[in-house]
């Protein structure tokens, strides 16, 4: 199998032999090749533990080995069903939160009846705008720490965001529906007053998002960008090799396009030349599509 | 319990609650399985490991229940190691087995003091 090719020495080495001739034998699939991984990296820590008590690293090697026990009874005992790539492929599930779900629902309903105070003052019943104020007010901070909490949730695919963000991404929401709220109690007879302080709370809220979104990362699961690793990334990013022949093909196709396009100027004149673009147009179309979309080898 | 020697340990009661101490020692960080295995080591002095092996079918277990999920270090070199991770169900899990944990150990240790008095020279010889 293979050997120390890719170990710069150090505490691997030996590791990695011993470990081949543990797995010896053993007919490999996705779900022992990661347990033969996962070993490696433990067996290194190991082994870089006893040479740090002066032991010398073969005789380490040989006994964290030892220490791990028969690499067969491993694979015996953690041996999942064999359903091929199924059983892999079954991500672990995260079930809700059941405080979060209260709490989603309490809030939920602060802000459904905030919403409806708004809607009864502006229909049938003579609301104070003292009290409309308050609904907004509930209607805004409901929205906002629904928002929050949310994010905060750890779901099957994503992690949860982290505290500060999550604060913010509630924090927009909260500025956003105030805005919006001011807006309308403008409407509802309120000053003019309330209508800038709500298009200054929604510009806000836009900034404030549009930085949230511009400094997001996905904090997606292993799994889920393992399951998008096939699809998601395109050619060039997985083969630069084919981007720097993409380049080359590039400067090709317009060089000679160019040189085309006097050599046909000269010749048959302005008529026919613009022929000489159009085909250098077709060819990288062309070419980006045979680059991008390469036909499975 | 606490003071007799590794020979007394009762080794089934401590084994039946591998997934429970996996799931505390991932409580406050994330971690690698050897990490996992000293933490467990040092922590009982070493009078205690749990089996590698115990602990590699441990965390196969726990991630097929959704209480950890695994990803890989980014070490470039040797081994990669795999650290674990607990989730939020996870946490769940172990504050419901700590309870549990504590409430029957309280009821064990009356059970088996149940005819007991502050006098201990009571030992039946029989």
């Amino acid at each position: 199998m293979t050997l120390s090719d890719e170990t710069p020495g150090g505490a691997g080495m030996h590791v990695h032999r011993l470990l081949d001739e543990a797995f010896a034998g053993v007919e490999m699939g996705p779900d022992q090749q990661d347990l033969k991984e996962e070993m490696r990296g433990n067996l290194v820590a190991r082994v870089t533990e006893l040479t740090a008590t002066g032991m010398a690293e073969p005789a380490a090697a040989r006994r964290a080995l030892d220490e791990l026990g028969d690499v067969r009874a491993i694979l015996d005992a953690t041996e999942s069903r064999p359903g091929p790539g199924e059983a892999a492929w079954q991500p672990p599930r995260v079930r809700p939160n059941p405080a979060f779900a209260v709490r989603t629902v309490v809030l939920s309903a602060v802000a459904a009846t905030g919403l409806l105070v708004l809607v009864l003052a502006a229909t049938v019943v003579d609301v104070p705008l003292a009290a409309q104020i308050v609904a907004v007010a509930f209607v805004a901070l409901a929205a906002g720490a629904i928002t929050a909490d949310a994010l905060r949730q750890e779901t099957t695919t994503n992690h949860p965001v982290p505290p500060a963000r999550a604060a913010g991404y509630g924090t927009a929401t909260l500025l956003a529906t105030t805005g919006l709220g001011a807006a309308w109690l403008y409407l509802r007879d309120a000053g003019l007053p309330w209508l800038v302080a709500g298009a200054l709370l929604v510009v806000a809220s836009a900034v404030l998002f549009t930085y949230l979104g511009a400094t997001q990362t996905n904090r997606h699961k292993a799994w889920v960008l393992r399951q998008q690793a096939p699809y998601g990334s395109d050619r060039f990013t997985e083969d630069p090799a084919a981007a720097a022949r993409f380049g080359i093909y590039t400067v090709t196709v317009w060089l000679v396009a160019a040189a085309a396009f006097v050599a046909l100027t000269l010749t048959a004149g302005w008529e026919w030349s613009w022929l000489a673009v159009v085909g250098g147009f077709v060819a990288m179309t062309v070419l980006i599509a045979r680059m991008l979309f390469a036909p499975k080898a | 319990m606490v003071d007799n020697s590794r020979d007394v340990l009762a080794a089934d009661l401590l084994r039946g609650h591998t997934d429970t101490i996996v799931l505390g020692v991932l409580r406050r960080e994330d971690r690698y399985g050897f990490e996992i295995f000293k933490r467990i080591r040092d922590a009982t002095g070493g009078r205690h490991e749990i089996k590698e092996a115990t602990l590699y079918a441990a965390y196969r277990r726990l991630m097929k229940d959704g209480l950890i999920e695994a990803y890989w270090g980014d070490e470039s070199q040797g081994g990669r190691r795999k650290y674990y991770r607990i989730t939020d169900a996870g946490r769940a899990v172990y504050r419901r087995n700590a309870a549990a944990w504590v409430a029957t150990r309280d009821v064990i240790d009356t059970l088996l003091d149940i005819d007991g008095s502050p006098d201990t020279t009571q030992r039946r010889s029989s």
